[in-house]
């Protein structure tokens, strides 16, 4: 039965946290930035009210204006095969994939705008590939399923080349993604495109879902 | 002197009523930026423009809001981008430079405790944490924040929270652990 207060080594560890004594100087120095500041300067323009990144927005299309086909960069490992309204299968890469590249590590990143997937509302099922020969588990995590590594686990394929693969429908946008092997250490799909860093620095993949059909 | 007077004053400009907040918020606010930035000075940096920009948005604060929540994403939002800015800074570095300025004993007290005082320890597991993991961990662990509350300061959905700090707790159980069974 779990503790409903939480793991109690945890809040133990969280206790130790709290005991941190407070620097009187560095509120000193604080405030006497402050003072200077408003005895000069004029209010700033400062955007507090949202939580983003600053970093640059993504040199990626938005959602809906590139397809895969059209788009060969990210055909990555990602290979989206078109459900609904008789849409046929667009390959978009071969589905060899290369060894892992153990620099390429990444961790989890924070979920990017939900509006990039809304457009289009129809689902395309998309193939994610990796080859993993030392893993004993794989599993998808992205914004899709809240990075969730429990959530999308990845099927090993028969011929023993240690490939690794699961089929998931996204909707039309884009999708930052990654890897986890062995439930502990992420890593991005080293054939697709890196999302631009995020947060603290983390490096995620993306694939664009194109909005419908393309003939 | 309840939150909302200090800072309606504090919007109009009055930096004595401001400092009762920054006195209220700063430990907070430290103990945060310490653990995601793994650097008393970038902490510091971190939480004194968190300050500045606070005071300085002031007048445009919507005074229906919660100021803590407010001011804890301005917070959030620093220590992100003084991580970035960091990681930016370190591809620059020689890696030597990089593993040791993060060797525990280059922390200028010499002799240091290698990981034997209990606080140390747990500093260690708690910084070893992955940053949404640690960051997460400390608003809810540490600050004891409602999810409701985190989602707001975090931007991330209440599911994607719990399940991080689930993960946190997981990460950091088998060296809690050793820290406290051994």
């Amino acid at each position: 039965m779990s503790d409903p207060r939480g793991d109690p080594l945890a809040r133990r560890a969280a206790e130790v946290l709290r005991r941190e004594q407070t620097d009187e100087r560095a509120i000193e120095r604080v405030m006497a930035a402050l003072r200077e500041r408003a005895n000069g300067d004029a209010p700033e323009d400062v955007d507090v009210d949202h939580v983003t990144p600053s970093v640059a927005e993504p040199a990626i299309p938005a959602a809906g204006r590139f397809s895969l086909t059209t788009w060969p960069a990210l055909a990555a490992a990602a290979v989206i095969f078109a459900i609904g309204l008789g849409v046929g299968a667009a390959f978009l890469a071969p589905r060899e994939t290369r060894a892992i590249n153990a620099d390429g590590a990444t961790r989890e990143a924070a979920p990017v705008s939900e509006a990039a997937n809304a457009a289009g509302g129809q689902s395309q099922l998309v193939e994610f590939v990796l080859v993993a020969p030392r893993a004993a588990r794989v599993s998808l995590v992205g914004e899709f399923n809240g990075w969730d590594a429990s959530a999308t686990p990845m099927r090993h394929a028969e011929r023993g080349d240690g490939t690794w693969s699961v089929s998931v429908p996204l909707g039309a946008g884009r999708h930052v993604y990654a890897f986890v092997i062995d439930n502990s250490t992420w890593v991005p799909d080293p054939q697709a495109p890196l999302a631009p860093e995020q947060w603290y620095g983390e490096r995620n993949s993306v694939v664009v879902v194109s909005g419908g059909p393309r003939s | 002197m309840t939150d909302a007077i200090l800072q309606a004053r504090a919007a109009e400009g009055d930096v004595e009523a401001y400092s009762v907040l920054v006195r209220r918020y700063y430990s907070m606010c430290s103990r945060i930026a310490q653990r995601m930035l793994r650097d008393p000075e970038d902490a510091e940096d971190a939480v004194q423009d968190t300050f500045l920009r606070a005071f300085r948005a002031l007048p445009r604060f919507d005074h229906r809001k919660v100021f803590r929540a407010w001011l804890l994403r301005i917070l959030i939002n620093q220590c992100r981008t003084h991580a970035l800015k960091r990681r930016r800074r370190e591809r620059r570095l020689p890696r030597d430079e990089i593993a040791l300025r993060d060797t525990p004993s280059s922390d200028g007290n010499g002799a240091s405790a290698m990981g034997h005082d209990e606080r140390e320890r747990v500093v260690a597991a708690v910084e070893a944490l992955e940053p949404l993991l640690r960051e997460a961990f400390l608003l809810k662990y540490v600050e004891e924040l409602e999810y409701k509350e985190m989602a707001e300061i975090t931007g991330a959905s209440i599911s994607a929270l719990k399940m991080r700090v689930k993960r946190a707790c997981e990460a950091l159980r088998p060296r809690l652990e050793a820290i406290y069974h051994e």
